[in-house]
C-alpha cells in the first residue's frame, strides 16, 4: 500500500444554487504511511471539512477517497464505522472523553467495540497510559485530570485500537504551550517508534515546526504542500 | 461489562431527572398496583357479599327447578347427593333447604312471599341469616319459627311472638296447606329484594307443609377455596351433574354480577393503558432530553467506531436499569400501600353494587401485582425507548461534530 490516504479532485459544497459555498475544491492529496503532517491555513480555508472527509465522517460532493487503499464510497455505514473503529483514530481539540469513564475505561471502550478479550484490553490500557505518561491517573475520571492530562487520555485512545492513521483536530488549541509541546512530543515519539501516520489540522505554530509535511488550504484549494 | 457500568453511570448524569422520571415510573407502578388491588378487592367483596348473605358458591337443585321455580321439581332422596357431598374433600359446607312461594297472613295484613325452609344449625355455615337478625333471635328448631325481613312485619304489622299463618299449595295433591306460626326474629340484610319477600322457617315444617316428606329444593354449597366454583372441570361439578341434578355456580345464578366483574376488569385496563400512555410521554421526554444533551458524545462515540444499533443498545440498556430501578422501587413502595389499605380499608359509606350492599373496600395484595404489572411497566420503557434510541442510532457524526472535527 503506497499511500494510507489518497484523494482525487474532492470538492465539498454546502448550501444550493447562489448559496452554495464551496469548503473544499478540487483537493487532491497522497499522504503516505508514517507520515507526520500539518493541514494549515486560515479559518474557513476547509481544514477540518478535509479531516472530515478522511475520516469518513462525511461524503465529497464529487471526487473520490481512498483509505488504506479503500474506497469509502463503496461502503455501507456499518462497514465505513467498523473501518473508522479499526483504522482511524480521532483527536479532538475538546478532548471529548466520556465523562463518566474513567481514563483506563475510556481508552478502553474502543477496544471492546473490537471485541477484544478483557485481559488484552487490559495489558494493552496499561501500554497506553505507560507511552503517553499517565501511569497511576487510569483510576481518574476527566473531570479529575487537568487538560493536558486529558487530551493524553484522548491520545492514548486514539491509539488503543492500533489505527493506521490518526486525525487530530486542533490538539493543542486548549492547551498552555508547554503542555501542547510536551503533548507534541509524545505525539511525534509514537510516529517515530510506530509509524503512525499522524494528519492535524492547525493554527499552532509548534505544530507546524514539528510537521515534516506543511499542507496549507486556502479558500478551500490547495495553496502549497511543502515536504520538510 | 463496560457497557453496562457506562449505562449505569450515564443514569447519574443528571440526577434531578433521573430521579423524577424514577418517581414517574414508580409512582405509575404504585397506582397500578393500588387500582388493580382496589378493584380486586371489590370483586372480591362483592363475590363473597354474593355467596355468604344467602345463595352459597353453588347450587343443587333437580334439573328444571332453577329455570321454573316450580316446587314440584324436588330432590326426593337427598342422602346419596348428601353423601357425594361429605365424600367431596374440597367442600367445606352445605345446607339443604326447601323452597315454597305463598300467602303470608297475619290478623292485619296479607302479603305473599318466598318462604326457605332451612336446617338452622347447617345455614349458619352458609348464609348471614343468622347475622342479619336485627330483633328477636335465630331459628332453634322449634317448630312454630319463624324469621321475617322488617319491611315485611311493617307490612303485616307485627313485631315478636306475633301469629302468622302461612298458606301454600301440597305438590303432591295441589290441596291448601296452611300452618301457624309466631315471629321469633325480625332480619334485615340490607338488599330490598330480600327483606321484602323472603321468611325463613324450620326445613322438616316446610316440608311437612307443602308434603315433600325427605325431600328438598336446594343444596347450597361453600367450598374450602372460592375458585373451586367457577371451575365447570371441579369433580364436584363432574360427579353431580352426570345424574338427573344441576349444580349451578354463583356466576349462573348472578349473571349481573359476572357482567359488572367483567366491566371492573375493562376498568382495570382502561386505567392502566390512561396511567402507561402518561407516563410513556414522560419517559419519552426524558429519554430525549438526556440524548440531547448527549448528541455531541454520541457524534464522538460514532466517529470512533460505534456503530448505530450498539448505541441504539446502549439507550436501550439506560432504559432497562431505568426501569428496573422505578420498578423495585414502585413494587415496595406499592406493596405496603396496598397492604395498608387491606388491612385498613378505603372508606366512602355503603354503596350498593348491581344489588349488593358494600361497606367501603378492602384492597386487595395478589402477587401478580408484583410480577405482571413491573414486567408490564418494563416493557412500556422499553417500547417508550424505542423511537429515542433509533434516533440516538440515526445521529450523523458530521452534524453532531459540527462544534469541530
Amino acid at each position: 500500500m503506497e499511500y494510507v490516504i489518497e484523494t482525487e479532485n474532492i470538492c465539498r459544497f454546502f448550501g444550493e444554487d447562489d448559496l452554495r459555498a464551496a469548503a473544499l475544491d478540487d483537493v487532491s492529496i497522497q499522504i503516505k504511511p508514517g507520515e507526520f503532517s500539518a493541514v494549515i491555513g486560515p479559518s474557513g480555508s476547509g481544514k477540518t471539512t478535509f479531516l472530515q472527509l478522511v475520516g469518513g465522517l462525511d461524503n465529497p460532493t464529487s471526487g473520490k477517497i481512498l483509505l488504506s487503499g479503500m474506497n469509502i464510497a463503496e461502503m455501507t455505514n456499518r462497514e465505513l464505522s467498523d473501518f473508522r473503529r479499526d483504522h482511524i483514530g480521532f483527536i479532538f481539540q475538546s478532548y471529548n472523553l466520556i465523562p463518566v469513564l474513567s481514563a483506563e475505561e475510556n481508552i478502553e471502550y474502543i477496544m471492546l467495540l473490537q471485541d477484544i478479550p478483557a485481559s488484552k484490553r487490559h495489558e494493552r490500557v496499561r501500554e497506553m497510559l505507560f507511552l503517553v505518561g499517565l501511569e497511576g491517573l487510569g483510576d481518574r475520571r476527566p473531570a479529575q485530570l487537568s487538560g493536558g492530562q486529558q487530551q493524553r487520555v484522548a491520545v492514548a485512545r486514539a491509539m488503543a485500537s492500533g489505527p493506521d492513521i490518526i486525525l487530530a483536530d486542533e490538539p493543542t488549541a486548549n492547551l498552555d504551550s508547554a503542555t501542547g509541546a510536551s503533548l507534541l512530543d509524545i505525539m511525534r515519539r509514537l510516529n517515530e517508534e510506530q509509524n503512525m501516520t499522524f494528519v492535524f489540522s492547525t493554527h499552532d505554530r509548534n505544530i507546524m515546526d514539528r510537521a515534516r509535511r506543511l499542507i496549507h488550504l486556502h479558500d478551500g484549494k490547495i495553496e502549497s504542500d511543502e515536504i520538510k | 461489562m463496560l457497557v453496562l457500568k457506562l449505562a449505569w453511570r450515564n443514569l447519574f448524569r443528571n440526577k434531578r431527572r433521573t430521579l423524577l422520571t424514577v418517581m414517574l415510573l414508580s409512582f405509575t407502578l404504585v397506582s397500578l398496583i393500588l387500582a388493580d388491588g382496589m378493584i380486586k378487592g371489590m370483586q372480591e367483596d362483592l363475590v363473597s357479599s354474593v355467596t355468604q348473605t344467602l345463595s352459597g358458591e353453588a347450587q343443587i337443585h333437580k334439573k328444571g327447578f332453577f329455570d321454573e321455580l316450580d316446587e314440584k321439581i324436588f330432590i326426593a332422596k337427598p342422602e346419596s347427593i348428601i353423601t357425594q357431598i361429605l365424600l367431596n374433600n374440597d367442600v367445606e359446607a352445605y345446607a339443604p333447604r326447601v323452597l315454597l312461594g305463598g300467602m303470608v297472613a297475619s290478623p292485619y295484613n296479607i302479603t305473599s312471599g318466598l318462604i326457605y325452609g332451612v336446617d338452622a344449625t347447617q345455614e349458619t355455615d352458609i348464609s348471614k341469616i343468622k347475622n342479619a337478625i336485627i330483633d328477636g333471635a335465630y331459628l332453634s328448631g322449634l317448630k312454630r319459627e319463624i324469621l321475617i325481613g322488617k319491611p315485611m312485619s311493617d307490612t303485616l304489622e307485627v313485631s315478636l311472638g306475633d301469629r302468622i299463618v302461612i298458606t301454600a299449595v301440597e305438590v303432591d295433591t295441589d290441596e291448601i296447606s296452611q300452618e301457624l306460626f309466631r315471629v321469633s326474629g325480625i332480619f334485615e340484610f340490607g338488599l330490598p329484594e330480600l327483606d321484602n319477600s323472603l321468611s325463613f322457617i324450620n326445613i322438616n315444617i316446610a316440608q311437612h307443609l307443602i308434603g315433600l316428606n325427605n325431600g328438598i329444593h336446594q343444596i347450597a354449597v361453600r367450598f374450602k377455596n372460592p375458585e373451586y366454583a367457577l371451575d365447570p372441570e371441579h369433580s364436584f361439578y363432574q360427579e353431580i351433574n352426570q345424574q338427573d341434578l344441576e349444580v349451578l355456580s354463583w356466576l349462573d345464578f348472578n349473571p349481573s354480577i359476572a357482567s359488572l366483574i367483567g366491566m371492573s376488569n375493562y376498568a382495570t385496563i382502561i386505567i392502566g393503558s390512561i396511567l402507561f400512555l402518561l407516563a410513556i410521554f414522560g419517559v419519552v421526554n426524558s429519554l430525549f432530553m438526556s440524548i440531547y444533551e448527549r448528541l455531541y458524545e454520541f457524534g464522538v462515540a460514532k466517529a470512533i467506531g460505534t456503530s448505530g444499533s450498539e448505541l441504539m443498545s446502549l439507550v436501550m440498556l439506560e432504559s432497562l436499569l431505568l426501569a428496573i430501578v422505578s420498578c423495585v422501587l414502585g413494587a415496595v413502595l406499592g406493596y405496603f400501600v396496598n397492604s395498608w389499605f387491606a388491612i385498613n380499608g378505603i372508606h366512602f359509606g355503603t354503596y350498593e353494587v348491581s344489588g349488593v350492599v358494600l361497606q367501603g373496600i378492602h384492597t386487595k395484595v395478589a402477587l401478580e401485582q408484583f410480577t405482571v404489572l413491573p414486567l408490564c411497566v418494563i416493557l412500556l420503557v422499553l417500547v417508550s425507548a424505542i423511537y429515542p434510541s433509533i434516533f440516538a442510532a440515526r445521529i450523523m457524526p458530521v452534524n453532531a461534530l459540527n462544534r469541530s472535527l
